[in-house]
């Protein structure tokens, strides 16, 4: 992987994570609002399911180069 | 009999919109990978200064011009790190001197 490839790949990691919290803590705030009562622990859940999804995306991202892909070739 | 369906249209509808903005979470890419996550970014920074104008044409004010900042984040971190790393390589030589320099004014208060 080239240090080219590893800096867009870091990039994307970071602009995702950010996203992802982003989308977790307004989750978290409407479900806060809408079902429970205004508690904090939905948005403190959301955003933390967010890094949780933007770290194993980053994870799959990063080691994708070194995993073998595979493809299954069609039944004739 | 309205009063036994009310609370049943109250839930309905907190569903309604906590499904609602789940669905749109998911979507538009949102909850997907990463390069999914930036198209979708893109997407929202491009519909930014339509809807912005919408707006203001709305309610019939001008917002001020957001000043264009000159400052890039990425250039002061990258910079920063070269700075840094580049002072701790020169960092030995720079000491040696400084003691030499220090060793060299005290003689000379010595003589």
């Amino acid at each position: 992987m080239s240090e080219k490839d590893l800096g867009q790949k870091w990039d994307r990691c970071l602009a995702d994570s950010a996203i992802k919290f982003g989308t977790g803590l307004g989750l978290g705030i409407v479900f806060s609002v809408v079902f429970f009562k205004r508690r904090t622990w939905p948005i403190v859940f959301g955003s933390g399911l967010g890094l949780g999804m933007a770290y194993s995306n980053c994870q799959n991202d990063l080691r994708s180069h070194y995993v073998l892909h595979s493809k299954v070739a069609k039944e004739q | 009999m309205a009063a036994k369906i009310l609370p049943v249209i109250k839930f309905a509808t907190k569903v309604t919109i906590a499904g609602g903005a789940l669905y749109v979470a998911y979507d538009s890419g949102l909850l997907g990978d990463g390069k999914e996550g930036s198209v979708a970014l893109g997407r929202a920074k491009a519909a930014v200064p339509p809807a912005v104008e919408e707006w203001m044409k709305y309610f019939g004010f001008e917002l001020p011009a957001t000043p264009k900042i000159e400052f890039s984040p990425l250039d002061a971190w990258n910079s920063g790190v070269q700075k840094s790393i580049h002072a701790l390589s020169v960092a030995p030589s720079t000491v040696s001197d400084y003691t030499k320099q220090g060793f060299q004014y005290v003689k000379d208060l010595t003589k």
